[in-house]
């Protein structure tokens, strides 16, 4: 009964997660509109687009009710700048992650909090030229189930994977700055969920040997800069000024 | 399932109606206006992801978050069932569309419970002993706990415990300053995403504070940011919701 799984997403977790994001269909049936659980569907007229969750896309394309627009950033020509940016612009980091769609204005909303999957990020009106946190997933779910919807889709499959091999080299490069500078906390900026998901048992390991290691050094020095004056403890509250 | 879902559903009843939901003759769609739906999935995702996540148990959502959504489920799969009564292969489709969706919903309940079971069977004392880690059980989990110690407590003395001197047969020693009751690891390393801090009219960005082997350090988190950090420095951005672990 209790689940014999470690902490952390197991990869197919993360394709469940990636099956809530939502995507562009253009139906070739009608459906009336349906009361769901997450609230009703749109109802589809074709040849009228309308935004559905990944998983019901995908229902409805396998019985070809439907046709999935492929998201503009799966395109070769968009895969190609992202793929640029990774090797030549900053070939150290992750290329940016789309920005947030709904921008923090004074009044609170609920959509502040907001985080994948349930952003906008692979409908056909995102943005192009930044890789979503979903982005491997929802790529090869796209090329498995709708290739024929997926321009070109030998090249951007060869795309695909040339991203995802320069990434992974940068995620096992990470490792090198783990535990450097800014006390322990690493910036993976950037990083998809598959590249977490694949990579959270090495880098974690790292992480955890490198702490034990350390364990009787960091307790030292904890305890050398208590004598010293314990000056530590100041509440300083710097939020967003510059 | 018990008296406080029936409380749960009444209580909600009133308070969410949907407009649209009354022309389509669907009984219960009054409970299911689009917003509270839609904000119920984000929030039993978010909650099953960080539960999923983090190696110690996190505080089970005192907002009734889990009652409603098995609410939700039930009266969806009520539907079903008047739904299967006339077979016609239109509303057949709907039905699995429905059905698939209500299966989504019953894994993420399914895998959330049990990835908590597995917690407290791993330390299972260690959640019973203090107060303020017991609040973070639910009541079925916490008579499921007490339970579960007292049928191996009760096998430990039959089968072996019960031949020790008295003074030997304690589980929860604390002498020579080592506690028998063990607790998962506070600062093992896990995933966060900044999600946005909750001060109003700030750009989003979060501070955490990290204790590293050379040094303390403060590093700011932008929103949708991913970052690597202990367990204990972010535990607190967490459970305020200003983080996410992923």
């Amino acid at each position: 009964m209790a689940l014999p799984l470690q902490a952390g997403l197991t990869p197919m977790e993360v394709a469940f997660l990636c099956e809530m994001e939502m995507v562009t269909v253009v139906p070739r049936q009608r459906l009336e509109r349906l009361n769901l659980l997450s609230g009703p569907t749109p109802a589809l007229r074709p040849p009228h687009r309308a935004p559905l969750p990944l998983w019901l896309a995908l229902l409805l394309k396998r019985q070809r009710r439907a046709n999935i627009l492929p998201p503009p950033w799966l395109l070769p020509s968009s895969l190609e700048r992202i793929l640029k940016h990774e090797t030549e612009t900053s070939p150290l980091a992750f290329s940016p992650p789309p920005p947030h769609p709904h921008p923090i204005t004074a009044r609170i909303s609920p959509t502040d909090h907001i985080s994948p999957p349930f952003l906008p990020s692979s409908t056909a009106e995102a943005p192009p030229d930044y890789l979503p946190y979903h982005w491997l997933e929802l790529g090869e779910i796209l090329l498995e189930a709708a290739s024929d919807d997926v321009p070109e889709p030998d090249r951007v499959r060869g795309l695909l994977r040339d991203l995802r091999e320069v990434r992974m080299s940068k995620m096992r490069g990470s490792v090198k700055v783990l535990e450097g500078e800014g006390g322990g906390v690493s910036k993976m900026t950037g990083v998809g969920a598959m590249e977490v998901a694949e990579g959270r048992g090495f880098i974690l390991g790292v992480l955890d040997g490198l702490r034990r290691l350390g364990s009787s050094r960091e307790v030292a020095r904890r305890e050398r800069e208590e004598e010293e004056g314990g000056g530590e403890g100041s509440e300083d509250e710097a939020m967003g000024f510059e | 399932m018990d008296i406080s879902d029936i409380l749960q559903s009444l209580g909600s009843r009133p308070a969410e109606r949907d407009p649209f939901a009354e022309d389509l003759g669907d009984p219960f769609a009054a409970d299911r206006g689009q917003q509270s739906g839609q904000a119920d999935l984000q929030a039993l995702t978010r909650t099953w992801v960080n539960e999923r996540g983090a190696a110690e148990l996190l505080p089970w959502p005192r907002d009734g978050l889990i009652e409603r959504a098995t609410n939700r489920i039930k009266q969806q799969i009520e539907l079903v069932e008047q739904m299967t009564g006339d077979m016609d292969p239109k509303t057949n489709f709907s039905l699995i569309i429905i059905q698939t969706e209500v299966e989504r919903w019953k894994f993420l309940i399914r895998s959330y419970l049990r990835a908590r079971i597995a917690k407290i069977h791993k330390h299972t004392l260690h959640y019973l002993s203090t107060p303020a880690l017991l609040e973070r059980l639910s009541e079925t989990e916490v008579a499921y706990a007490t339970r579960h110690q007292q049928l191996l407590h009760n096998h430990y003395l039959s089968s072996f415990l019960g031949s020790f001197p008295q003074n030997l047969q304690n589980l929860n020693d604390t002498a020579g300053g080592i506690s028998m009751i063990t607790g998962p690891d506070e600062d093992g390393g896990v995933f966060v995403r900044g999600l946005g801090s909750r001060d109003i009219g700030g750009e989003g960005t979060i501070t955490v504070r990290g204790r590293g082997r050379d040094g303390d350090g403060e590093v700011e988190v932008e929103r949708g940011e991913v970052v690597v950090a202990r367990w204990s420095d972010v535990r607190d951005l967490v459970e305020k919701g200003e983080m996410e672990l992923v």
